[in-house]
């Protein structure tokens, strides 16, 4: 179990961030560098403002894939909305967020209630999203027979990273918010990382892990797409 | 025995090499080519909206699955999670054999990128499917059919392997039949310097389908430009088979005559007739990228130029010449690649009494089948009748159109094709088709009416 501990809790936290900035950074730098002769589709906006504003469309609303695609758009759009808003929701796990929101002047049980409201109806609307995704990519033979191992494993991964955290969010037995606040404040100091109070949840321990693999593999899967969206738009609505 | 099984060994080495090799470079770019290669999210949003697959809805025709064919050994030679986890990771290394089934399906997308319109990343696998083309011209496999092609155009100037004196004898008929129509001689300039215009059309658009050139013969008339322009004994056809052989050298090859013979000429102007790719070669790739420099001349397309001269007012037309419902099929090249769709129809409604719209159209409209330059191909008439044409025979179909007007001659040959196969008595033809009908000359429209 110490050796657990200490790969999930004190190796691999490092070892994904490490690896994911670098990756992604040489990502970028990879991509910005090579040539990208004018490949223009039209209607095509004619000006930098408009592409901008094209490419921030295409981000935030999926624009392409609305016109094209409404069932998956629908799928898509709210897993990728959700899942921006469980990361955001997140920042309260690592640090003391609460101390901003209360000089906002917050009180106490409105963020614990907006924490149980908004971050349960998240875990709950991300989960169905995942799992409709999943069916839907087994469901349709157009997307089964371009659908290989990795892809499959992205989703399951997604999936079980999700259910640990449901797990955590609907019961109070898995989790400690001071506990997990102290281990990361632990992280960001790199003092007692591996004797956090917090990994001693097998359940939270499980989640840490899969979600740092699920960082780790991002500059390598089809999951930066999150990343080359903000290039690949630009090739095309570009003149 | 041992001697042939040997060469064809080293023979299937060779070949294995030589993709890996071809694939390994797409590390080096161009940017949309390394980034196709890492970002599919395998959404199948492209099968959806593609009109080969609507056709078929066959693993083949799925075009994520046909650029897989070269990201699964792209991820196999140039990807860490490929190397590490193989197959896993949708890595598999090439296999010889599979040369022979590439061969048809890199000819089995008509390269229309109405994918690229849909995908929420914006990929483009037209791009792969020319790059799938590339490789097989390096070594020696582009099918014949389109071999000739680019063979014939790079011999003779042209397409078709017309020399100067068919040419010729063309246009002479041409100027006979305006003649005929109009009661007065319409001319046509052959080489003449010093103009404002050089028209650069499809070869077919003299030697098949002559109307459209015989339209704009007619506006230069009617404006008392007749001496402004001209065309080219050596250089009437602006198409280039290189753009579909994925063969940079060959489509620049072929680009270099045009862009001489307009220095030639010394013409203001180049403008280049309904032909989509043509168009797009010299607009949106050779003067773009600036392939031969700084162009001592404009590059633009008779439509636009026709649509500018209408809304001067300076043409009249009789539309009841055209009183068959006219329907307007966007060629890919103009539509999505151009940005041409508005001159086309501002042309067809000035001059057809009953103009419809396919839906859905402009950049969102469907391939007639034979994008990509398969229009050509004859051997494989029976794929491009029932399965890459399918979509576009409905939606001809739901127009209730006698008249389909497109701007490109690989779309007019396949609708041609098209309606014979399926037994449809509607015409095809082109853009400058009608405006030739319907234009006054002399305040009159031409005599004939019986244009079959």
């Amino acid at each position: 179990m110490e050796i657990v501990r200490l790969i999930v809790g004190g190796i691999l936290p490092y070892t994904a961030l490490v690896v994911f900035v670098a990756g992604m950074a040489y990502r970028f730098y990879i991509w910005a560098k090579l040539a990208s002769p004018p490949m223009t589709l039209f209607p095509a906006p004619g000006d930098d403002k408009s592409t901008a504003l094209n490419t921030f469309e295409e981000v935030v609303f999926f624009k392409s894939l609305f016109r094209g695609d409404r069932v998956l758009w629908t799928l898509a759009w709210v897993f990728h909305a959700v899942l921006l808003l469980i990361f955001v929701g997140h920042f309260r796990v690592f640090t003391n967020v609460d101390a901003v929101l209360m000089k906002l002047g917050m009180s106490e049980d409105a963020i614990g209630a907006m924490s149980s409201w908004a971050g349960g109806a998240a875990g709950v609307v991300i989960l169905l999203a995942t799992l409709l995704l999943l069916a839907r990519r087994l469901a349709l033979p157009r997307v089964r027979e371009i659908t290989g191992p990795a892809d499959y494993l992205a989703l399951l991964l997604i999936a079980a990273i999700i259910l640990t955290g449901d797990m955590m969010r609907f019961s109070t037995e898995h989790f400690d918010l001071a506990l997990t606040r102290e281990y990361f404040a632990g992280l960001a100091t790199f003092s007692n990382v591996t004797g956090a109070a917090a990994l001693e949840h097998g359940v939270f321990l499980v989640h840490m892990c899969l979600a740092l693999l699920l960082i780790l593999i991002l500059p390598f899967s089809k999951l930066l797409h999150f990343g080359g969206i903000f290039f690949t738009h630009q090739l095309i609505r570009k003149q | 025995m041992s001697d042939t099984s040997g060469d064809k060994v080293a023979s299937s080495d060779g070949i294995k090499e030589k993709v890996v090799e071809a694939i390994k470079a797409m590390r080096n770019g161009p940017r949309a080519m390394r980034m196709y290669m890492e970002m599919c999210a395998k959404c199948g949003s492209c099968s959806s909206v593609c009109p080969v697959y609507y056709g078929k809805s066959e693993k083949r025709y799925n075009p994520a699955e046909r650029t897989d064919l070269i990201r699964r050994i792209y991820r196999k030679y140039c990807t860490l999670s490929g190397k590490l986890f193989g197959k896993a990771a949708g890595a598999e290394d090439f296999d010889p054999e599979d040369i022979e089934e590439w061969k048809e399906i890199f000819y089995e997308c008509t390269g229309c990128r109405r994918c690229a319109t849909f995908c929420p990343f914006g990929i483009d696998h037209s791009v792969i499917t020319r790059k799938g083309r590339a490789i097989l011209d390096q070594l020696g496999m582009t099918p014949a059919t389109m071999q000739k092609v680019v063979d014939i155009s790079l011999k003779t100037g042209n397409t078709d392997g017309a020399n100067e004196a068919a040419f010729r004898a063309a246009i002479e008929f041409l100027e006979e039949e305006m003649e005929e129509e109009h009661g007065t001689p319409i001319k046509i300039p052959i080489d003449r310097e010093g103009v404002d215009y050089f028209y650069v059309p499809p070869s077919g658009d003299v030697l098949v389908n002559p109307e459209a050139t015989m339209g704009l013969a007619k506006i230069f008339h009617v404006l008392g430009m007749a001496d402004k322009w001209t065309m080219s004994s050596k250089c009437f056809d602006g198409a280039n088979y290189g753009l579909f052989t994925g063969n940079d050298a060959d489509m620049k090859a072929d680009n270099k005559l045009y862009v001489e013979e307009t220095k030639k000429l010394g013409a203001k102007t180049m403008l280049m007739g309904e032909c989509g790719h043509a168009h797009r070669i010299m607009k949106m790739m050779m003067e773009k990228t600036g392939w031969w420099g700084d162009l001592p001349f404009q590059i633009t397309n008779c439509m636009q130029w026709t649509a500018d001269v209408i809304r001067s007012g300076r043409i009249e037309f009789d539309k009841s010449k055209n009183p068959q419902p006219v329907t307007y099929h966007d060629p890919c090249n103009f539509g999505r690649s151009c940005g041409i769709t508005e001159e086309p129809r501002e042309i067809l409604k000035a001059t057809c009494a009953d103009f419809r719209e396919m839906v859905p159209n402009r950049a969102e409209n469907w391939c007639c089948g034979g994008g990509g330059g398969l229009s050509a191909m004859d051997d494989i008439i029976e794929f491009r009748m029932e399965i890459s044409g399918k979509k576009k025979l409905e939606q001809i179909r739901q127009t209730g159109a006698k008249y389909v007007a497109t701007a490109c001659s690989n779309c007019k040959r396949q609708l041609t094709q098209l309606m014979e196969h399926h037994g449809e008595e509607i015409d095809v033809g082109g853009v400058h088709d009608m405006l030739s009908r319907a234009i006054l000359v002399n305040g009159k429209a031409a005599e004939r009416t019986d244009y079959t």
